[in-house]
């Protein structure tokens, strides 16, 4: 995402803060297509999907006051509700609890928000594509189906035919080596 | 990194961080990872950092776009805006509803008629296409319209079956994905404003699928194509 992009992105949220319908029908323009994309990722059914984007931007438009706040740049803030909500309901079909943390973490004041760490976050997302192609297949597989398909450690483990706990230490050794690996 | 050895403290709260950012806790594990997170501004940070780092993975989500009622729903649901029908009838008519205001309404409708109709006195520099889809089997007749970011998409003839919908793709001739632009209304016609990333420009194909009633369950087009035509110049 260019710089431009992001600073326009945040200008619209924090009109939409102040209640700016217009703002927010731009907002919706401009990201609604993605957001709905992360939707259908997760939940495969295009009328939840449908709904949960709508839950999505009542969320965004009750949260905006506290997006200046979290220090997220303004599409991760998008994806993360548009994921966590997607989630929360492909775990309510199967009335497992839901365990997705809210935005509990994008509620919590950043304390140091500076440019230097969003360059660098920004450096990390170029390096990701990369560093997960430098990981196993498998291993690459599985970040990216928890990530886009919600996917749990019980499934892992039955697409895997692991034990639970071997596929947990597994993936968390998995993800702990795309760290290391894009913040070099 | 040894892949038997324990992890470290610091690999553990990194770990747990990612797996909290990831949803993958569950019962008092997540709860007491989400109370961590008000007390330790570390472990807060990291999980944040994990949400920036992951959300790269979005990046190869091909755009969707939602049906048009998806908007107007949440517009509803905000109070921004009020669902056909549901205006008290005793309450007061406001003036621009009254013949007055619908004569205004007229006018502005005709002046804009002429804008948007009117051989020559289109603006200049705002780019118009136009695409006619036309099949024989099943028999279907749509209109598309591009001005400036704006589309309209009109049914002529040729409903969908009722359990099935005609889903409207938008093909880049760069060989990229599809994107699934809404679906062809009923009746009437679709207008939405282009989402970024999508140019319109000579070349660009725009076709329509047969899909399950609500469109494509997967975000990809799932049925067969059933008419196709390339955005003209107008």
């Amino acid at each position: 995402m260019t710089d431009a992009r992001r600073t326009e992105l945040e200008q619209l949220i924090s009109r939409v803060a102040l209640g700016d319908r217009r703002a927010f029908d731009a907002l919706y323009d401009a990201t609604s297509a993605k957001l709905h994309a992360v939707c259908l990722s997760i939940l495969r059914d295009r009328p939840e999907a449908e709904e949960t984007l709508q839950e999505v931007y009542i969320r965004v438009w009750q949260g905006a006051a506290r997006y200046a706040a979290n220090g997220l740049s303004p599409m991760t803030w998008l994806i993360t509700i548009a994921r966590n909500r997607a989630i929360d309901r492909l775990r309510s079909r199967s009335a497992r609890p839901a365990t997705a943390p809210e935005d509990a973490a994008a509620g919590i004041a950043s304390p140091d928000p500076t440019p230097e760490s969003a360059a660098i976050l920004a450096q990390e997302r170029r390096m990701l594509h990369e560093c997960l192609a430098q990981l196993a297949d498998a291993q690459a597989g599985a970040v990216r189906a928890v990530y886009l398909e919600g996917v749990t450690y019980a499934d892992l483990a039955q697409r895997e035919g692991m034990p639970i706990n071997t596929v947990r230490s597994w993936l968390r050794r998995s993800l702990l080596r795309l760290k290391d690996c894009v913040s070099q | 990194m040894n892949s038997d050895a324990p992890l470290t403290p610091q690999e553990e709260d990194e770990a747990l961080a990612a797996e909290l950012a990831l949803g993958l806790l569950e019962g008092a594990e997540a709860q007491a990872a989400v109370a961590r997170l008000s007390q330790d501004l570390a472990f807060a940070r990291s999980v944040r950092e994990w949400q920036e780092r992951l959300a790269g993975l979005a990046d190869q989500l091909t755009p969707v776009m939602a049906p048009a009622r998806a908007r107007q729903a949440v517009r509803e649901r905000l109070g921004h805006a009020v669902a056909p029908l549901t205006r008290d009838p005793s309450e007061r008519t406001p003036w621009w509803r009254g013949p007055i205001g619908a004569l205004t309404g007229l006018l502005a409708a005709a002046a804009v008629v002429a804008l948007l109709w009117l051989p020559g006195e289109q603006p200049a520099d705002v780019p118009g296409y136009q695409a006619e889809l036309v099949a024989q089997e099943p028999a279907l007749r749509v209109a598309a319209r591009v001005e400036g970011r704006e589309m309209e998409v009109a049914l002529e003839s040729g409903a969908a079956p009722t359990d099935r919908d005609w889903e409207i793709w938008w093909i880049a001739p760069d060989g990229s994905a599809p994107i699934s632009i809404g679906l062809v209304p009923r009746g009437g016609s679709l207008r939405m404003t282009l989402p970024e990333g999508l140019d319109p420009a000579p070349g660009i194909r725009i076709a329509l699928s047969d899909e399950p009633a609500g469109g494509s369950p997967t975000g990809q087009a799932t049925g067969p194509v059933v008419a196709v035509a390339e955005l003209t110049s107008l």
